[in-house]
């Protein structure tokens, strides 16, 4: 390689201009030493030909290639040498976008106990009656005081059974001092609201949010989270101690490990992006469900 | 040739990898062994032309003109010349210029390399140099990898096979047993050639020429004569970049100087008998032997299928087995041409030595007359 001084690169920045084309691979050759590296000669679409690295795999003499622009070295004194490598175009084909089997929307709801989930999806499905309908949990826990119809109560051996007939589309054993439960949704519950022409609405923690969107297809799951309002994490946590005690349904022992599932919540709200179509902030109510009816509107209106 | 001029004296060292010895070691050795072997003296020796391409990246010395005037007792004119692999040649052609227009008698040409002083990396970037700075460097070519390019689209165009390629450094290793100046004096098989590690895809480590120390001189003279005369001296450029070329598998150059050769020394193919050609990298051997009209496009392969051809090629060993010190190779190749028909009685040699990827093309033709 020449020294590259800036008058060089210079020089070598003017032309990539006139590279900058498509071509035909002409003859390539692959350099072992002193680093692994494929050169080809392409004769670009003026009838000019150039010398320089292809990318991608397999070459062959007459494919057309595509040129790219990279950084092929950063010189001692700091300047940054670009140049031109030539892109294999390999014809593929894209997989659809839409997925041919795709079932229909669930909006569900995300976010650490405490945070208000219930409330929204109960105020939602309340003043939209006719569309959106939430979708019963199972659960093996006892039923509590407090509990507002959202729970269907099964047996341990029942939720097994149904398990394991593939009944229980997604499920989740949420961490407790004081007792094992088992969470999860009947792909029944949700499939015939579809028939029917509504929306379920699921109240989900990060486990159940997963094996609804592995079942069905992310694209499927209108993903909202819910976080506390604060700005660290500490704050967001101190609200949500004040909620659950406040709202009085839960022993200390309860809101303790709720808390500390709440913490994981929080890092895979961060860490999983990906399965959130929007990240809202309760703190306010009527807002927060003015903008989920919104974008729950929006969404359907733009689908397929 | 405007004058007769005759090849009077030869010497070269042994190339190969030489720790002990100095670029200034190598030309002496070579210089006294040219002397000695012809009839005159160090005294009759009226200018020196030295062909080196890498004195300064590789040795960190220029001025090669007065270190070779150096080596004679009364320091005669002298001057370098430089063109990349093909020096050698254009040291001789140059020689011709001086002797021809009777500025000089006798002139001593010395061609002398110093190469494995340093790292390969060095080493590679240093040969970068006899191709395009601004074409073909950037791209991270090296000179096997312009080769590499060359032998794919050989194979594209004429259905070359890689065990038909194998065939040339077989026999150019085969004849290098018998040379005591080569590199590598070892037979291979041809399975040995694909099977050593690969260079630039086709090309393996046993397609290539090695890097090497040597030197190698000659002495011409108008004025002392010898069985041996040039013929011809004629040299042709190209374009340096590949990439400004209409052809890959075809070298402009030699097509230009092989015509102007033949027509110069008045003989067609047929007349010659043995060739020293320009094998940096197997697939060359086969381009240049048809671009000098031995064969058609694309069948020069058959002259190493032949078991016992017609002619001789690189009776040496050529670049691959005898070692390729860069300018001391066109030198070289018109010594062992001198000697093959001295000993052969046969009357017209031919070689050719060409630098970069054929931007420069040296030939000369040597006849034999008792």
């Amino acid at each position: 390689m020449p020294p590259n001084t800036p008058p060089i690169v210079s020089r070598l920045h003017r032309r990539h201009g006139e590279k900058l084309q498509q071509g035909v691979i002409i003859s390539y050759t692959h350099i072992a030493q002193p680093y692994s590296r494929t050169i080809g000669l392409i004769q670009l679409s003026d009838g000019t030909k150039v010398l320089a690295p292809l990318l991608g795999p397999n070459p062959s003499i007459g494919q057309n290639v595509s040129p790219r622009m990279y950084l092929s070295e950063v010189a001692g004194s700091g300047l940054r040498v670009y140049n031109i490598a030539y892109e294999i175009l390999v014809e593929k084909a894209i997989p659809h976008p839409i997925s041919p089997s795709f079932p229909g929307y669930i909006l569900a709801l995300t976010g650490p106990s405490g945070v208000g989930k219930s409330t929204i999806s109960r105020l939602l499905t309340t003043m939209c009656s006719d569309f959106l309908v939430p979708v019963p949990i199972l659960t093996t826990r006892k039923p509590k005081k407090g509990d507002d119809g959202e729970y269907r109560y099964v047996s341990k051996k029942t939720f097994v059974k149904l398990q394991k007939k593939g009944e229980i589309i997604s499920f989740a054993q949420i961490p407790s001092s004081e007792e094992k439960r088992w969470y999860g949704y009947c792909a029944h519950d949700i499939e015939h609201l579809w028939t029917k022409g509504m929306l379920p609405v699921v109240i989900t923690e990060m486990h159940l949010l997963q094996g609804l969107a592995g079942h069905y297809g992310r694209r499927s799951i209108l993903s909202l989270g819910l976080l506390p309002p604060g700005r660290s994490k500490r704050s967001m946590l101190s609200h949500l101690l004040h909620r659950l005690r406040s709202r009085g349904r839960d022993s200390e022992k309860s809101i303790a490990d709720r808390i500390k599932n709440a913490e994981a919540d929080l890092q895979f709200f961060r860490e999983r992006q990906d399965l959130f179509d929007r990240i809202v902030v309760n703190n306010n109510l009527n807002a927060v469900v003015d903008l989920v009816q919104q974008y729950t509107r929006q969404q359907l209106r733009d689908s397929p | 040739m405007q004058k007769d001029v005759f090849v009077i004296g030869s010497g070269q060292t042994r190339f190969g990898e030489w720790w002990d010895k100095s670029l200034h070691n190598l030309m002496q050795e070579a210089f006294d062994a040219a002397i000695d072997s012809s009839p005159c003296t160090a005294l009759d020796i009226d200018m020196v032309i030295v062909a080196n391409m890498l004195g300064e990246l590789t040795n960190n010395q220029a001025h090669l003109g007065a270190l070779a005037s150096s080596l004679l007792p009364h320091q005669p004119p002298a001057l370098r010349v430089e063109a990349a692999c093909a020096s050698g040649s254009i040291a001789l052609h140059t020689a011709c210029a001086m002797l021809e227009s009777g500025r000089a008698e006798t002139v001593a040409i010395l061609g002398a390399e110093k190469m494995t002083d340093c790292s390969a990396d060095e080493i590679s970037n240093a040969l970068m140099g006899a191709a395009d700075s601004e074409r073909d460097q950037p791209s991270g070519l090296t000179f096997p990898g312009i080769f590499g390019l060359i032998a794919k689209r050989y194979m594209h165009e004429f259905g070359l096979t890689r065990s038909q390629l194998n065939l040339v450094s077989a026999r150019h290793h085969a004849h290098a047993c018998e040379n005591p100046y080569a590199q590598f004096r070892n037979a291979i098989a041809p399975g040995d050639v694909e099977n050593s590690p690969s260079v630039a895809e086709p090309l393996h480590v046993l397609d290539c020429s090695p890097v090497s120390d040597g030197a190698a001189a000659c002495i011409l003279s108008t004025k002392h004569k010898s069985p041996v005369r040039l013929a011809a001296s004629q040299i042709a450029s190209d374009s340096l970049s590949i990439t400004e070329r209409s052809s890959l598998t075809s070298f402009l150059a030699t097509k230009t100087a092989a015509e102007n050769a033949f027509t110069e020394a008045s003989v067609t193919n047929d007349d010659i008998r043995c060739i020293e050609l320009h094998d940096c990298f197997s697939i060359a051997a086969l381009i240049n032997l048809e671009d000098l009209g031995f064969s058609e496009a694309g069948r020069g392969i058959e002259w190493y299928i032949e078991e016992n051809p017609l002619i001789t090629i690189n009776g040496s060993g050529g670049l691959k087995a005898c070692g390729h010190p860069v300018a001391a190779t066109g030198i070289k190749q018109v010594n062992d041409i001198a000697r093959k028909l001295m000993e052969s009685k046969e009357r017209f040699g031919l070689a050719q030595n060409f630098g970069g990827a054929c931007a420069t093309c040296g030939i000369h033709i040597l006849e034999y007359a008792a």
